[in-house]
């Protein structure tokens, strides 16, 4: 009797515990792969804090997060399409894009700040919808598919924006600058993103787009439609270039139609620091969050080490192959 | 009234008929066995019936309402399921969500419930075979258990028709148990079920019904009731050859003579290969064994036990941990599969798509790339004495293809296997090493198989083959070693070689 009772009382805590064990490895296991981009990041950090001894301090903190912003954007949504077995070579052209939108708008409608918001929201879904018909329905190569419609973003870009100007409505730019004590309010939208992120990989659709980017062919014959996964994985990643775009914007309170392009390929270089397969389906946003801040922080080191301007580039490119090159090691597993 | 109606299924591929007007009824709670050699038209009926293929005419009902053809989605909402032969999974995905792939167990929301489909999952597998990782990425495992984890997600769907594209070509002897097991308590529960398998047992064991193809055309059908006449079957299956691979698998007498043949021969054999201590991992812990020239030796073992970890050890693709290896009485260290293969150690591998072939490219590119590989004059390609080499290799082997330039992926599996084997012919060969070199061949081809490896073995080669199924090793093989837990428990030779010695062993219990 008594040796039952302990065994009942005992029994349920043992058994949380167990499972507290088993969900432990089990996020271990899912982010395995971020590993060498956090090992990348916490060096990277390490030397920033080294050459800039005020780095934790609040103001810094909070202007690096403020820098960061659209870059960890950026990079999530490369990130979404990666997982899904894809590539978007149009990120870039499409923040200039929805930049000039911002920028234009106002002056040639007279809209609001909230209509000229939901216009650019408008333009960036309708992107989205573009690449992802175009990939998921017509079985286009991701890579020459978003190579053109990225032309045809930029080309939008310059036709509203022939030259540098305009004005992005005044109120992003002071949302943009506020702060939470440490926190400034240019993080709400990274932090919303990762929620969704992390709110999606518990529904049917997130586990799906993996699944679809692991194997699209093992999900067809499952009796998913892998065209809608596509077409939804393309929307989804482009809300976050939406979101990566109006940092940028308010951040620089001007239309320019050549200020996105540099994000197509940092974003690609974050999310394979990051350890994300460009094959699809392995990898963790963490890891692609990590690249980003890896990127950012690289300009940083590079300004403060006193390297000259014109050495920037090439010690950038270094660093970044330095980190494939954790990756690689870290992807040789024994057999 | 028939549960599934199919109608007059015609389908074509290019100018190949696939598929000649072939009618099948199913009713509920039967099995149907799909007999018929490779590429007489199995998986692409099959697929048909799953909806993954289209047919180019024919019909398709279910209890009197008509399928659309090719959709998968709708063949499944329809109650059909189909367990391929290829395991179609997401590699990156745990083993518990590959279960539940495209059928999600979902809460309100359609958000995951997780734990129960952990659990459903466990049950399914468990059903199957006991001991799983749930977490494990589906693409970590090997191809037996693969196979387990499309079996498990066709069961999870509860379908009123199951299909079962050949599941037991890659599983072992207990799964396959556990397999029959399950169906036969699906099919008392009103499954209708089409069953697929080149085993004659397992048919026989099984089916309630079975149908023969025969080049894509129906050739007949019978009622099994626990007893199969085989010579109808395999008369069927493909006419006077059939007739003889018949005659050739059981004429036991023919057999023994063979093995005392050989092993006569033999018995002086100077060792062509020996192996002390090998272990690789956790799968190979401790290997000895002897081979001697011009004889096979076959390697039995459950699923799992060693043996394919075993092969691929010896041809320099795995990382030996210890244990020493001698050619021909020279000590050899393994470095590389490229080092293995000029010492004359050449492996068949396990998966023939994965590792074995470039399925889209020529017949000839594919038994051309050893030769080009290994050529001494890298820079010059000679296509003269390629072009050679592929038409003697193709006589040889009796590869049945149109064209050499034909792609691979347009041959039958035996045909395919055949192609992998005659690469090698190409140099001198001392050890060949294949990993279950008949998985998903039929009779006949099987037969040709093993008599390419004869022919090599006669002209002083050696021969170590593992296969799963046991009764082939009995009737190819010289010399058997039986595998369990990664070690050699027995070696069995001429009288000693029977099914109750291997079986014994296979479950480690030391025949000795």
């Amino acid at each position: 009797m008594k040796a039952g009772l302990t065994e009942r009382l005992h029994a349920p805590h043992e058994q949380r515990s167990r499972r507290v064990r088993q969900g432990i490895n089990a996020i271990a296991s899912r982010n395995a792969s971020a590993l060498p981009g956090l090992v990348m990041l916490l060096i990277v950090v390490s030397c920033n804090a080294f050459l800039q001894p005020d780095f934790f301090s609040a103001d810094s903190l909070s202007s690096n997060l403020q820098n960061a912003a659209p870059v960890i954007l950026v990079c999530m949504a490369q990130a979404v399409i990666v997982l899904l077995g894809e590539l978007d070579l149009s990120v870039g052209a499409g923040i200039s894009l929805v930049n000039c939108v911002l920028a234009a708008v106002p002056s040639l409608t007279g809209w609001g700040t909230a209509a000229t918001c939901v216009a650019a929201l408008a333009v960036a879904l309708a992107a989205g919808v573009c690449n992802g018909v175009l990939v998921g329905y017509f079985r286009q190569s991701a890579l020459i598919a978003t190579f053109a419609t990225g032309a045809i973003w930029f080309g939008g870009a310059l036709l509203l924006m022939p030259q540098p100007g305009g004005a992005v409505p005044e109120v992003l730019g002071e949302w943009f600058a506020m702060r939470v004590g440490v926190l400034p309010l240019a993080a709400v939208p990274v932090i919303a993103a990762w929620a969704l992120w992390a709110v999606l990989q518990r529904h049917r659709f997130g586990r799906r787009l993996i699944a679809t980017g692991s194997s699209a062919d093992a999900v067809f014959k499952s009796g998913v439609d892998t065209r809608v996964v596509k077409l939804l994985g393309y929307v989804l990643a482009w809300l976050f270039v939406f979101g990566a775009a109006l940092c940028i914007s308010a951040q620089t309170s001007s239309g320019d139609a050549r200020l996105g392009l540099p994000y197509t390929l940092n974003s690609v270089a974050a999310v394979v620091i990051g350890g994300v397969s460009l094959a699809g389906g392995r990898g963790s946003m963490i890891g692609a969050i990590c690249g980003a801040l890896v990127l950012v922080l690289i300009g940083n080191v590079v300004y403060f080490a006193g390297i000259p301007s014109n050495y920037q580039e090439v010690f950038k490119g270094a660093v970044i192959l330095l980190a494939l090159g954790c990756t690689f090691i870290s992807a040789r597993k024994p057999v | 009234m028939p549960l599934l109606t199919a109608n007059g299924i015609t389908r074509r591929y290019g100018g190949v008929v696939a598929l000649d007007n072939v009618s099948v009824e199913l009713n509920a709670g039967e099995v149907l066995g799909l007999l018929g050699a490779n590429g007489s038209g199995k998986s692409t009926l099959s697929s048909i019936l799953a909806g993954d293929n289209r047919a180019d005419h024919g019909t398709l009902s279910l209890d009197g309402v008509a399928l659309p053809p090719g959709e998968p989605r709708a063949a499944r909402n329809a109650g059909i399921a189909i367990a391929h032969q290829h395991p179609g999974l997401a590699p990156n995905l745990p083993v518990w969500e590959n279960v539940f792939l495209g059928a999600e167990v979902c809460r309100a929301g359609r958000f995951l419930n997780r734990s129960a489909a952990r659990r459903r999952a466990a049950e399914l597998l468990t059903s199957l075979r006991a001991g799983w990782d749930l977490d494990m990425p589906a693409g970590r495992l090997n191809v037996a258990d693969q196979q387990l984890v499309e079996i498990a997600k066709a069961l999870a769907l509860e379908p009123r028709v199951l299909i079962f594209d050949e599941p037991t070509a890659a599983l072992a002897a207990a799964e396959v148990d556990s397999l029959m097991r399950v169906i036969r308590s699906l099919a008392a529960r009103g499954t209708a079920i089409v069953f697929i398998s080149h085993r004659m047992a397992e048919i026989e064991a099984l089916c309630d019904r079975a149908m023969v193809l025969c080049n894509g055309r129906y050739a007949g059908e019978l009622q099994v009731q626990g007893r199969l006449d085989e010579a109808r079957v395999l008369a069927w299956m493909g006419g006077a050859a059939g007739g003889a691979a018949a005659a050739h698998l059981h004429d036991a007498a023919q057999q023994s003579q063979k093995r005392l043949r050989t092993s006569a021969a033999n018995g002086s054999g100077r060792v062509a290969l020996s192996a002390r201590g090998l272990r690789a991992g956790a799968r190979l812990r401790g290997v000895d064994f002897d081979l001697r020239q011009g004889e096979i030796l076959g390697v039995a073992g459950l699923q799992g036990h060693g043996q394919e970890e075993l092969l691929d050890a010896l041809a320099g693709y795995r990382k030996l941990n210890a244990g020493e290896i001698a050619l021909d009485g020279a000590p050899l260290t393994v470095r590389s599969p490229r080092h293995m293969i000029d010492a004359g150690v050449c492996l068949v591998p396990n998966d023939r798509h994965r590792q074995g072939l470039w399925l889209d490219h020529s017949v000839e590119f594919n038994l051309a790339q050893v030769a080009v590989n290994f050529q001494s004059e890298p820079w010059r390609l000679r296509r003269q004495s390629i072009r050679r080499f592929v038409d003697l290799s193709v006589s040889r082997l009796r590869i049945k293809t149109a064209d050499v330039r034909q792609p691979v992926r347009a041959l039958s599996g035996g045909n395919q296997q055949k192609v992998v084997i005659g690469r090698w012919l190409d140099r001198q060969v001392r050890v060949l090493l294949l990993s279950d070199p008949t998985k998903g061949v039929d009779v006949i081809a099987r037969k040709e198989i093993y008599e390419a490896i004869g022919a090599l073995t006669e002209a002083g080669a050696a021969a170590i083959v593992y296969a799963s199924d046991t009764d082939e090793l009995l009737a190819v093989c010289d010399r058997l070693i039986v595998m369990y837990e990664g070690r050699v428990v027995a070696q069995l030779e001429g009288p000693e070689m029977n099914e109750a010695r291997v079986t014994s062993a296979l479950f480690g219990r030391s025949a000795a």
